[in-house]
């Protein structure tokens, strides 16, 4: 009897770890986000050559063209990877001490190939000396090219009215 | 039972069923309460200086709003795309007020409000707007900072997860 139970809780543990450990879809977007705000985070005297691969790297995890919209900044439009990663890499001359972080990260497959995910972006970082800290809701676009799952939109939700 | 014998059996106790029990209920309540009920807050910003201050720590009470609406003069938190992650703002205007800012001074409905959380004032200029059905006004406590450096405005109702405690 005592054998029978071991036997029984052990499969049972098994089928939890190897359904847990397995990759998923969701897995690999939840990857990529953390991908990317690795690559888009700076340290200060970060080596040029570090900062263009990370720049190369975060650009080829989103679509060409990636449609990004902050209306707060009137960015509203389609980014090929070259301006893509112009932008980011003048972000990162300009906070050059900056984590980027997503979290509350929600996942919502509209297609197979489709994925519509809502994520807190925060920063903190220090600009001339002093610290600062800002936060933003995303709404995000992923779609599966090939097999590889890519960032394909990028909005800023804008939910304070002034 | 001598003292010593009881802090002995305080400090080391015993193993026992009821012991484990007892454990796992307190934890099991622990992880309820802070995770669903009183969110602990660990301050980043400086948005409601002096009131909370950078690095400090604060609790957010989810039942705060249960059986009343929020008032003018809260400290709530609103939420991102979750709980993790949150704005810490008071509560200057309701659905239906009028809100604008004159040299660093706030009006509500056409009139002046006294706020002595508020120690340094630039001279905001915002000019009147009504808060909408269903929204609040919220502002940080630091208007030391010029306008357009705060985050501020009338966000929805639902996005408020709760009071802020102290």
């Amino acid at each position: 009897m005592n054998r029978k139970i071991i036997v029984i809780v052990s499969l049972l543990l098994s089928g939890t770890l190897l359904f847990w450990l397995l990759p998923n879809d969701e897995k690999e977007i939840r990857k990529n986000l953390h991908q990317l705000a690795a690559l888009c985070s700076s340290t200060e005297g970060e080596a040029t050559i570090t900062i263009l691969n990370s720049v190369r790297k975060a650009a080829k995890l989103c679509r060409d063209p990636c449609a990004v919209k902050v209306e707060s900044f009137d960015i509203n439009g389609a980014f090929s990877h070259r301006e893509f990663s112009n932008y980011l890499l003048m972000m990162k001359r300009t906070l050059p001490d900056t984590h980027f972080t997503f979290s509350d990260t929600q996942i919502n497959f509209l297609q197979e190939d489709k994925a519509f995910i809502t994520t807190t972006l925060s920063l903190r970082g220090k600009i001339k000396q002093q610290r600062f800290t800002d936060a933003y809701e995303l709404d995000i676009i992923a779609l599966k090219t090939e097999g590889k799952w890519i960032f394909s939109a990028f909005t800023v939700v804008e939910f304070m009215e002034r | 039972m001598s003292p010593s014998n009881i802090l002995q059996k305080f400090l080391f106790p015993s193993f026992t069923k009821r012991l484990l029990l007892r454990t796992s209920l307190l934890a099991c309540a622990t992880w309820f309460i802070f995770s669903f009920l009183l969110i602990p807050l660990r301050i980043e910003g400086y948005s409601m200086v002096p009131t909370y201050l950078d690095g400090s720590f604060a609790l957010c009470w989810r039942l705060q709003y249960l059986f009343s609406p929020p008032k003018r003069g809260d400290v709530v938190t609103v939420r991102f795309a979750g709980k993790n992650v949150m704005l810490l703002k008071r509560i200057v205007g309701l659905a239906g007020d009028t809100v604008s800012f004159r040299n660093g001074q706030l009006y509500i409905n056409k009139n002046p409000v006294a706020e002595p959380y508020v120690i340094n004032n630039s001279k905001w200029q915002l000019a009147e707007r009504i808060v909408k059905p269903g929204y609040v006004y919220v502002v940080g406590d630091n208007r030391d900072t010029p306008m357009q450096q705060h985050k501020f405005g009338q966000v929805n109702s639902k996005r408020i997860i709760g009071g802020v405690i102290p």
